[in-house]
């Protein structure tokens, strides 16, 4: 067998010229065209078309003559987009620094200090962030709203101190419903930095003879700084380019991403969103140049080969200033899920209880919304799985092939994670509505379109993440063996990499299931979800069928969560840490 | 039957055309024989790996030609090539049992399944696995030792024409190193297949080899067997590389077909090298600066002064076992390094920090051109 192998191939070889090129393996290229295309025309066209229709009056077609600054003006001369702007920097910044507050210290004392049910903690702290954020705020206004049950007994206590708890609209409650839904970020990140540090470099320095203060202010500390940051830039992000939290529960307070879906739903002035939009990406590319700025000149080597159990405080004081502490702040961001989960049972809540029990709320589900829980699984199902093929190809090409620009498919692919799900949207719609020559709005194709681009950064990261740690011999080894690169993707790359693909695409599928922000403006009739109809009946002051629907929602993103961290160890944690 | 595997002027750079153009292998030329087991030796960087990989097709050469039995394969690509490789981190499918880890390369070929679970048997016998096969475990449950011959049996099982071994012993710990490549040797004799052992540590290469090739800079520097390159090393860099030479720093004073007459720097001290020991080039003009190498046993080192000695310090005594080592400093002008001298046993009376005079044994030394890179 072996002679005739290779006498065989010495023979085709005989020919020089055309014969050698055909011989040379071309389907990397023809693969890597396909997710070229699909970026061009779904992302980057859509991107610059947005960029220039920013510079573009209000109503003007696609046009280079009409090019201005009108869109930008309006920062200058209106006040609700000055007042828009500041809020979201303020939203920003505050929620920023309550998640860091709130969860270093948890992260610390998870990591430090000897305590019971630490998984647990764990796996309920990270509830928050894979939940639906504008169920938290719906149903933070169940409990602080205007005639908010947990809000009358606070005031009832604070009165006699002269203060009273401002109503859950506005900025007070935006602020609080995005810190208690994003700290988590800081809490898990921070965390994992408190316990991955070096233990033996703790040691040295108490050896060498420093309190334990100040090894945590010169050693502890300054080493998770880096994950710190990295978290602190997530919650940044995330927070002013959330949409839903604003729109349930900001009042008359706009932000940026609101301001957007107010220029686009209520005037269908895509010029002007694009200019919003533009100063929002605007406002996410310098935090994030700030970031790599400050944080990547100090980035550490934390982890190391020798596993050194990390000295933990058992003081008893300690334990329990930290266990009340953990199970408080985790009690407060859990409540919105108790309440809607109660909510859910009963006709109205008004007084300190709930009234009228009924399952109502259930059994009507399926009568009003087929249709909706229809495109939510369809929508959802479809993307991921487009998103789980493109997501793998670029991340299979870009850390296996690399071929020239794979630096640019990687700062391609990840921009869209940086984007709020509102300029995805604008931008989608600019290029692909109206008389474009792709028309596409309002049909099923572009929602999946557009979360296609929104979370094929979660597929690729987490496939790129598999394929690092999969030791390129092992591909070679099945080549020398006689292998074609088909052969080999198919029997030794695909299986080992296939957790990746999973874990990336459960992330997917749960998070889409409850899009909001990209579908808010992409949705018609036809094709409108369950988080949209849940949306819905919030404005309307539906919140026993709100809550239902919310219900159901959470309970199928929390059992796919459940049964992939069980079967995953921490996939999904650190599917999070992206960014 | 394995063929005769030759190298003819086989160039690669790496990045051609960029910024930083890496030189890897430069016009390497030379034949291994069939069934040879043949080390490339080197240290990193030397082009060792690059050339293993270019045998098996993983690395594209940019010049000249890999001919097996005297046919050009250079353009075949790596599946077609019917090689073996075992790499440095064994390369085992996490993913599949044992059996079916040995048995890939088959099913590539789709063999059928008697023939399969044949081959693999058989070559499981020759690796020494029988009693693992039987319980047929995933990888992560051998032993490093056992992924090792697991990863040797999958190479072996196709009956490829080559079998690449990159640094395969690399991952192994100091013991069952030694007894690994014993076991590599028996297993290439009775597979009698053209074999080729890239590795960085010498004293493997020479045990493991039937002859060796010492890299450097992508040239090969000097091809033999083992005893060729202790005894006959024909470079200050071979003679370093394979063992310890010592270096006087010297001038040459004159040359005849007899040999070459030497002067040390700053001693006076004349030594005449025989002609069998001179590796000077031709062209080297008398009074040029040449370094006269000695092997560690070839040195004596005694309290007492002669006419030929140079003093020193000795630094360290360690012993070693069947002999002992004197790390001994002399003047830096004469040889910046510090010389390693092995006695046969204790000198009565010497203690670290004594001075002490250094003398070579007759008709022991060889002379060298300098060379530019020897620090590598």
């Amino acid at each position: 067998m072996k002679r005739q192998n290779l006498d065989a191939s010495i023979d085709i070889d005989g020919g020089k010229g055309l014969k050698k090129f055909l011989q040379k393996d071309l389907t990397p290229y023809l693969v890597f065209l396909i997710p070229m295309a699909f970026l061009c025309i779904f992302l980057f066209w859509p991107l610059v078309n947005t960029f220039f229709r920013a510079f573009m009056k209000s109503g003007n077609k696609f046009n280079l003559g009409a090019l201005g600054f009108s869109g930008f003006e309006k920062f200058l001369t209106s006040s609700l987009y000055q007042r828009s702007l500041k809020n979201s920097f303020i939203v920003g910044i505050s929620v920023t620094g309550w998640s860091l507050l709130i969860g270093v210290p948890m992260g610390y004392f998870v990591a430090r200090v000897k305590m019971a049910g630490k998984p647990l903690m764990l796996s309920l702290g990270i509830l928050p962030v894979i939940m639906p954020s504008f169920i938290g705020a719906f149903s933070w206004i169940i409990l602080l709203g205007r005639q908010g049950v947990a809000r009358h007994y606070i005031n009832l206590v604070l009165e006699p101190l002269g203060i009273t708890l401002p109503s859950i609209y506005g900025m007070f409650g935006m602020i609080f419903c995005m810190t208690m839904t994003y700290y988590p970020f800081v809490f898990l990140l921070s965390h994992g930095a408190f316990s991955s540090a070096n233990a033996l470099l703790e040691d040295a320095g108490m050896l060498m003879g420093a309190s334990r203060w100040r090894i945590f202010k010169t050693i502890t500390f300054p080493l998770v700084i880096p994950s710190i940051g990295a978290a602190a830039l997530l919650v940044f992000i995330r927070s002013i380019g959330n949409f839903g939290i604003p729109a349930v529960i900001g009042g008359d307070q706009y932000v940026l991403p609101t301001l957007i879906y107010f220029r686009v739903n209520g005037f269908w002035d895509l010029n002007g969103a694009s200019s919003i939009a533009v100063v929002n990406v605007i406002i996410t590319g310098f935090v994030l140049w700030l970031q790599k700025y400050v944080v990547s000149r100090r980035e550490y080597e934390t982890i190391s080969a020798s596993r050194v159990e990390i000295r933990q405080h058992e003081h008893p004081l300690i334990r329990v200033i930290a266990t009340v502490y953990c199970l408080l702040v985790l009690f407060i961001s859990l409540t919105p899920q108790i309440v809607i989960i109660v909510m859910s049972f009963f006709e109205k809540w008004q007084g300190l209880f709930p009234e009228g029990f009924t399952l109502a709320n259930y059994l009507r589900i399926p009568r009003v919304t087929s249709r909706e829980l229809w495109n939510s699984l369809y929508l959802s199902s479809i993307a991921t799985l487009l998103t789980a093929i493109l997501g793998s190809i670029i991340a299979y090409i870009t850390e296996r092939r690399r071929p020239k620009g794979a630096g640019i498919l990687d700062m391609a692919v990840m921009a869209p994670f940086i984007l709020p799900g509102t300029v995805v949207s604008v931008a989608l719609l600019s290029a692909f509505s109206g008389k474009n020559w792709i028309s596409i709005g309002g049909t099923y194709t572009i929602i999946i379109i557009a979360y296609m681009v929104r979370r094929t950064p979660y597929v690729y990261r987490s496939v790129a993440a598999s394929l690092t740690q999969l030791n390129p011999s092992l591909e070679e080894a099945s080549t020398i063996a006689g292998a074609h690169w088909i052969y080999t993707f198919r029997r030794v790359s695909v299986p080992l990499i296939l957790p990746g693909i999973i874990s990336g695409s459960i992330l997917t599928f749960s998070t889409l299931l409850q899009e909001l922000s990209t579908t808010i403006l992409l949705y018609s009739s036809q094709t409108r979800t369950v988080p949209i109809l849940i949306y819905g009946s919030v404005a309307d002051g539906q919140l026993g069928e709100a809550s239902a629907l919310s219900v159901l929602l959470l309970l199928v993103v929390f059992v796919i969560v459940y049964f992939t961290n069980k079967s995953q160890g921490k996939g999904l944690s650190s599917g999070l840490k992206m960014g | 039957m394995s063929l005769d595997l030759t190298y003819r002027n086989v160039s690669k750079v790496f990045g051609a055309g960029g910024k930083n153009p890496v030189q890897a292998l430069r016009e390497v030329s030379f034949t291994i024989m069939p069934g040879e087991l043949f080390c490339l030796l080197g240290p990193s960087g030397c082009g060792k790996t690059t050339l293993l990989r270019s045998t098996a097709g993983l690395e594209t050469i940019t010049g000249g030609q890999i001919l097996y039995g005297g046919k050009d394969i250079t353009s075949i690509p790596p599946f077609r090539r019917n090689i073996g490789m075992v790499f440095q981190s064994f390369a085992l499918y996490p993913h599949m049992n044992i059996f079916e880890n040995v048995a890939y390369g088959l099913r590539v070929r789709k063999a059928p399944e008697e023939e399969v679970k044949r081959k693999v048997r058989e070559v499981m016998e020759l690796v020494g696995l029988t009693e693992e096969l039987k319980r047929n475990p995933s990888p992560s449950g051998l032993s490093g030792g056992q992924q090792q011959r697991v990863a040797i049996a999958r190479a072996l099982v196709y009956d490829p024409d080559i079998l690449l071994l990159d640094e395969p012993l690399a991952n192994l710990d100091a013991k069952l190193r030694r007894y690994m490549r014993a076991e590599i040797r028996r297993i290439q004799k009775a597979t009698n297949i053209t074999t080729i052992f890239v590795t960085h540590d010498q004293e493997e290469a020479m045990a493991v080899g039937d002859r060796l090739a010492v890299m450097r800079r992508g040239i090969v520097e000097q091809i033999g067997t083992s005893d060729e390159l202790y005894n006959k090393p024909n470079s200050a860099f071979v003679a370093n590389f394979i063992g310890k030479m010592n270096f006087f720093s010297a001038r040459l004073s004159g040359r005849g077909p007899e040999g070459a007459l030497v002067e040390f720097v700053m001693r006076n001290i004349t030594m005449s090298i025989p002609a069998g020991r001179d590796y000077l080039p031709a062209s080297l003009d008398p009074g040029a600066p040449v370094l006269v190498g000695v092997r560690p046993e070839q040195l004596v080192v005694s309290s007492a002064e002669t006419p030929d000695s140079v003093p020193g310090k000795v630094n360290i005594i360690q012993h070693l076992g069947q002999f002992v080592r004197y790390e001994v400093s002399v003047d830096p002008a004469l040889s910046a390094q510090t010389f390693e001298i092995d006695m046969p046993g204790l000198v009565h009376g010497m203690a670290e920090g004594d001075r002490v005079f250094v003398t070579v044994k007759p008709g022991k030394a060889s002379v060298y051109a300098p060379d530019q890179g020897r620090s590598e």
